[in-house]
């Protein structure tokens, strides 16, 4: 109903009345329906919501009140009336305890039927606004609900831990995430945190608690936790305020940041070994040319040529080491575009050779080529292919004996392109197999004694290997020679 | 004039800091690693030992330095580094690093000497 017609039902068995009371209301507006007994009533009554219903007390078959009970059973929001000519202070309180909403006594006038319709129909509208109210507000409640659980669980499931304490050092809240970044197997809502926490974490709390005006900041601290302080945590404590702005607690995000240290301690090591190795050689240099300018030392010509020789020798290894170093940032930046091309490795092996034939000359050394035929072609840096053979040549140069050999493979292995470089040189010790691609490491044993390198070269050539998804192996016997194998995909396309 | 034991990987560096004291009439041993260099100091007994910290090793020389001490060997022992500043580590004279100065490469031959000489004019006052 409500803007449209009201729904009325007449329940009467007097013929008169019914037709009587249907034809005025709906002359006054309304919808109106009519039963002639007691079954038909409520049939009608049950089978549609009826807004205001108006019952006959006495009717042959079946009593009023049973016919208000039905209908109210079935619509409890459609106002009853009882109509009745014998109307009795008793029947009206039944009626009213069954769920009437008024007594109509019989015979009535027009006016007074229409005013007690009317105010039924108030009734009906106020029954269907706080039905409407109720229900929003049950919808509301469960919006509400639902909020909270949904994000429970979100803060359930995040990756950082979070731990809600209160002024008394009480667990509020916390998350799983906390519990494993914490090393606590369990925590319990309103047990006392204290000592549970590490140290660094406990102090800055207490600096919270301690301060007489909450500033909303962060406070944020690193610590490590765990038996053996294999975890590295870092924790912000924030206060959170009581909406008069006093405190009510701190809540603590703690977030993993293992990986972050151990990052940095590589890149500080990193930064030490640049240094060193930069400053190396500068120190040498500084040191035999302050002897050469010290007029009292007064050495020869022939040790000042030497210590000059020494210098120039020293700092070409400088500018190697520089070259590498920009070498290993511009791959790891980035910044230069690859210019793929079909590169040859056989090509650029031989032109690599012509580069080193002086220092293969100098030491005596044989060079043998096994290169298969129909080598396919790759798509990649020339540049690149050019640097990672220049280096893998010159150390089996470098590191070769008096009238040793290298011998060269080139062969294809399924889908690989595979680079065999062996020579007969100072081999490796197990243990400094494993080292050995890492930045600035250089087997350092009587035999490589007086060999320079700037410790970046395999560095250098694992990293291309890698960019183009290859791999490289290393076999060797200390005193015998060492094998590296490179494959490299071939990628016809 | 004294016995001078240097241990350092770095062969220009050797003969550099060799060449210097040589003119200041010391005599001069070298080695090229903690091996080497620990056994020229218990064989031959230095009057100093100017020691290299980074070797095969970041922290070569430190150990060794320790070995040293632990074993009652006194000798006055001057510290070569050149990244203490980039490591971060900031070396000091004190119990943890038992040696008895520190110098930053590159040095200038004066300072060699008089940090040498100090050293040497210490253990006689002792």
């Amino acid at each position: 109903m409500i803007n449209n017609k009201a729904n009325i039902l007449i329940v009467d068995d007097e013929k008169g009345l019914r037709l009587g009371t249907k034809r005025l209301l709906e002359e006054e507006g309304y919808d109106v329906a009519t039963a002639e007994n007691g079954e038909e009533g409520i049939k009608l009554g049950t089978s549609k919501e009826f807004d205001v219903a108006v019952i006959d007390l006495k009717m042959p078959d079946i009593d009023g009140l049973d016919v208000l009970k039905e209908i109210k059973n079935v619509h409890p929001n459609t106002v009853c009336f009882i109509a009745t000519a014998y109307a009795s202070y008793d029947t009206a309180i039944l009626a009213t305890r069954i769920g009437a909403y008024g007594y109509i006594p019989k015979p009535f006038t027009p006016e007074e039927f229409c005013y007690q319709i009317e105010q039924g129909i108030k009734q009906r509208k106020l029954i269907l606004d706080s039905e409407r109210l109720k229900k929003e507000r049950e919808e509301n409640l469960f919006e509400l609900a639902s909020e909270k659980s949904r994000l429970n669980a979100i803060i359930k499931s995040i990756n950082e831990g979070v731990l809600v304490i209160n002024k008394n050092n009480e667990v509020v809240y916390y998350n799983y995430s906390a519990l494993k970044f914490l090393n606590l197997p369990d925590l319990k809502i309103g047990e006392n945190i204290t000592g549970k926490l590490p140290d660094k974490i406990c102090a800055i709390i207490q600096k919270i608690f301690s301060k007489e005006k909450i500033l909303l900041k962060s406070y944020t601290v690193q610590t490590e936790v765990g038996a053996n302080n294999e975890l590295i945590v870092e924790a912000a404590c924030t206060p959170v305020p009581q909406p008069d702005g006093t405190l009510a607690g701190v809540v603590i995000t703690l977030g993993n940041i293992t990986e972050f240290k151990k990052i940095e301690i590589i890149k500080s090591q990193f930064v030490s070994m640049v240094a060193h190795e930069l400053k190396a050689p500068l120190a040498a240099i500084q040191g035999f040319l302050n002897i050469i300018l010290n007029v009292s030392l007064n050495i020869d010509k022939e040790k000042e040529k030497d210590y000059l020789k020494r210098s120039v020798s020293r700092l070409k290894s400088l500018t190697d080491l520089v070259n590498d170093l920009l070498d290993i940032s511009r791959m790891e930046i980035k910044t230069k575009q690859r210019e793929l091309e079909d590169v040859m490795l056989a090509d650029v092996v031989n032109s690599t050779l012509q580069f080193l034939e002086l220092e293969a000359k100098k030491k005596n050394l044989t060079i043998e080529k096994q290169f298969e035929g129909n080598i396919p072609s790759i798509k990649a840096d020339l540049n690149e292919i050019t640097r990672m053979v220049t280096n893998l040549l010159s150390n089996a140069c470098k590191y070769n004996v008096e009238n040793g050999k290298i011998i060269i493979s080139i062969s294809v292995l399924q889908n690989y392109l595979q680079l065999v470089v062996k020579d007969t040189g100072v081999g490796l010790k197990a243990e400094e197999k494993t080292k050995l691609f890492s930045e600035f490491y250089r087997a350092k044993n009587e035999r490589t004694r007086g060999i320079s390198g700037t410790g970046l070269g395999l560095s250098i050539v694992k990293r291309i290997v890698d960019s183009y998804h290859g791999s490289i192996n290393v076999e060797s016997e200390y005193g015998v020679g060492t094998s590296f194998t490179i494959k490299l995909p071939i990628n016809q396309n | 004039m004294a016995l001078i034991a240097i241990i350092d990987d770095d062969l220009d560096i050797l003969d550099a800091s060799g060449l210097v004291l040589k003119s200041k009439g010391h005599d001069v041993i070298t080695a090229t690693n903690p091996n080497d260099g620990y056994k020229i100091v218990v064989e031959k007994k230095p009057n100093l030992i100017i020691l290299d910290v980074m070797m095969d090793e970041p922290d070569d020389g430190f150990y060794l330095a320790q070995k040293f001490r632990k074993e009652g060997i006194k000798i006055p022992i001057l510290m070569y580094t050149s990244v203490s500043k980039a490591i971060g580590l900031d070396f000091d004279k004190s119990e943890m690093v038992p040696v008895d100065d520190f110098v930053e490469k590159p040095i200038s031959p004066e300072e060699l000497v008089e940090k040498v000489d100090n050293l040497l004019h210490q253990k006689e006052v002792k």
